[in-house]
């Protein structure tokens, strides 16, 4: 790769971080449009401006948030009850007594930890997979343009609305005659029908905002295509490669149905432990609600750290329709 | 030897495409097959040509149009209420400016959540006896008993009551792709109006929500497809009942193809559900989203 090329990517690379995010206004959700003036000043556009009105609109925003906060909340301030004040009637809201109780139960019953060593293997290959897939798959669409690549991007929309109910059970049938039933490896290719078109979509809004002569470039140099696509542009959109794998994981980690349909004993994954504990041990809510907590926080804590990226990957089909 | 550039774009779909190929097209292939059998539930065990008895047979069932009915009105309630919740969360944010951007990450933090874990949450809410919501609506003195409202037990009401965490979980999502729509009206065109004399009303119906089309369209076109398709949340709340009450289409072929071991039926239950759904979806997509058309 010569200098040219080198200076071409970089430049490449910071405007690719500005177009995808002009692309996408969300991405920078701290400034809304232009240059804002003196806040409280002068308001623009549809900011509210009076002092007054502010003031009711922040009472309106705390309601809001404690209404949509607090079901999480009681969880968490449920998996901290002993098992028996969990079902208390009337039931309270704080813990009489804090103990960490639930989460002993929870985590020390047979066959939890191994699903969510089985959760964990499950979205990892589903990532994976899902990756490989969609991204050159992303590339030939955008990049060449070819009726194929329009009739194919049509057939994986149309492919997000196929219900998991409808395939599940064929697919659960197709897995075990090739020896796969009940494995992490079959559950992760179910996931991936989810994700893999999802993925598609937005590796291609990824790719439509890097600029074309970068690879021109590259090829002038002496790249051939595939070159160009894995030395130059890949480093260019690392950053939506990154949002793409945050989604694919979460659709993964958090899904049920098709983890439901798919697995036994073995593969099984930590929804489908939650869901049975109210089957297979009566209405155990303390170790429920302990094992939920377990399970969602990780996933939350990850997204506020990843919030940029993930508010960009969601809007992106949307805004740019 | 070098290939032209429309193979090797080819090249580069094919993996996708046949993995698509494999692992969607095939099963529903397989379903849309079965959908003409009467297939018995045992491994191995009988499989007969009945053509189309088996659509016959979910048509006349009243559990199925009963499902059908439910999973429209479902799907409407959800969408509408979650429409209404995040446009006015969005537009909380909007006037609120940059001072509410913690408030706006902290926001989305159901949008993590497993759906299963939600529907978990809100039965525990909701739940009778140890339920905390009847509990407080007695303490504030609007109840005169905490059970007064069976809000998973009372068939009237369950439907609605199983759709909570749906629209708990995703009222996020529409509040999300609406601020992002909103950051992108023209400020000077709201400052216009307002020097024109255009209160907030005017503003919100005459040139916020008009201007706003195409973002809604979107959003209401991907949340309808998914609240169509609800079944975690339903079924660890109620399962389906009381007396079926909450029973939508994706839990009454599961039910059909599971516990009542008919998987003929179900397959045909399958394919009408997935007909209707991109039916309806091509119309929704052809009469107000067009995607990949510009302006």
């Amino acid at each position: 790769m010569s200098s040219r090329t080198a200076i071409l990517r970089n430049r490449a690379t910071a405007e690719g971080d500005v177009t995808s995010q002009t692309a996408l206004p969300a991405s920078d959700v701290t400034a809304p449009h232009g240059l804002r003036k003196r806040r409280g000043v002068n308001r623009e556009g549809l900011e509210a401006g009076r002092r007054s009105t502010r003031t009711i609109l922040w009472i309106l925003l705390a309601v809001a948030m404690v209404l949509y906060g607090f079901p999480f909340l009681y969880l968490l301030f449920t998996s901290f009850k002993t098992p028996i004040d969990t079902i208390a009637v009337p039931p309270t809201i704080l813990p009489k007594e804090w103990t960490l109780e639930n989460y002993a139960n929870a985590l020390g019953r047979s066959g939890v930890l191994a699903s969510f060593i089985n959760s964990v293997q499950t979205a990892i290959i589903s990532t994976v997979l899902s990756l490989v897939l969609a991204v050159p798959a992303a590339y030939g669409i955008t990049r060449y343009k070819t009726p194929s690549g329009r009739v194919f991007i049509m057939a994986a929309l149309v492919t997000r609305m196929v219900p998991p109910v409808a395939i599940g059970i064929p697919l659960a049938s197709m897995m075990s005659s090739v020896g796969l039933a009940d494995t992490p490896i079959a559950l992760s290719i179910a996931h991936t029908t989810i994700s893999l078109p999802l993925s598609i979509w937005l590796m291609s809004s990824f790719f439509e905002a890097v600029p074309r002569d970068l690879e021109e470039a590259a090829t002038v140099d002496g790249c051939s295509r595939l070159g160009a696509l894995w030395r130059v542009v890949i480093p260019v959109v690392s950053g939506g490669i990154a949002v793409t794998a945050i989604f694919a994981f979460l659709a993964s980690w958090n899904e049920f149905l098709f983890a439901l349909l798919m697995t036994a004993i073995r593969s099984q994954t930590t929804p489908v432990v939650i869901a049975n504990f109210q089957t297979q041990f009566g209405l155990d809510w303390g170790s429920m609600t302990a094992l939920a907590a377990v399970y969602s926080i990780p996933v939350i804590l990850l997204t506020l750290l990843l919030q940029r990226k993930i508010v960009a990957g969601m809007t992106l089909g949307a805004v740019k329709g | 030897m070098r290939i032209t550039d429309r193979r090797f774009a080819l090249y580069l779909m094919t993996p996708a495409a046949l993995f698509l190929a494999v692992f969607v097209a095939y099963p529903l292939f397989r379903l849309i097959a079965d959908s003409f059998f009467k297939i018995s539930p045992i491994a191995g065990g009988p499989r007969d040509f009945v053509g189309f008895q088996n659509y016959v047979t979910a048509f006349a069932s009243e559990a199925f149009m009963g499902a059908g009915w439910r999973t429209l009105a479902y799907t409407l309630v959800v969408v509408t209420l979650e429409f209404a919740l995040g446009l006015g969360m969005a537009l909380l944010f909007t006037t609120l400016g940059r001072s509410s951007q913690v408030w706006r990450t902290v926001f989305l933090y159901p949008l993590m959540i497993a759906p299963i874990v939600a529907g978990l949450l809100w039965k525990f809410l909701m739940i009778d006896n140890f339920g905390l919501i009847g509990t407080l609506l007695h303490q504030a003195g609007i109840l005169s008993n905490p059970n007064q409202i069976g809000w998973l037990s009372d068939p009237n009401i369950v439907l609605f009551s199983v759709a909570i965490p749906d629209i708990w979980l995703t009222t996020s999502f529409m509040c999300l792709v609406l601020f992002a729509g909103l950051q992108n009206i023209p400020g000077d065109l709201i400052e216009a109006a307002r020097l024109d004399g255009a209160r907030a009303p005017a503003l919100l119906f005459r040139i916020i929500l008009p201007l706003l089309r195409p973002v809604i369209a979107v959003a209401l076109v991907v949340r309808g497809i998914d609240a169509a398709r609800a079944f975690d949340t339903i079924l660890i709340q109620t399962n389906g009942g009381p007396q079926s009450a909450s029973e939508t289409m994706s839990l009454l072929i599961y039910r059909t193809m599971i516990r009542f071991g008919d998987p003929g039926l179900a397959s045909a239950m399958g394919t009408i559900y997935l007909l209707a759904m991109l039916a309806v979806a091509f119309f929704a997509v052809a009469t107000i989203w067009r995607p990949g058309k510009d302006n």
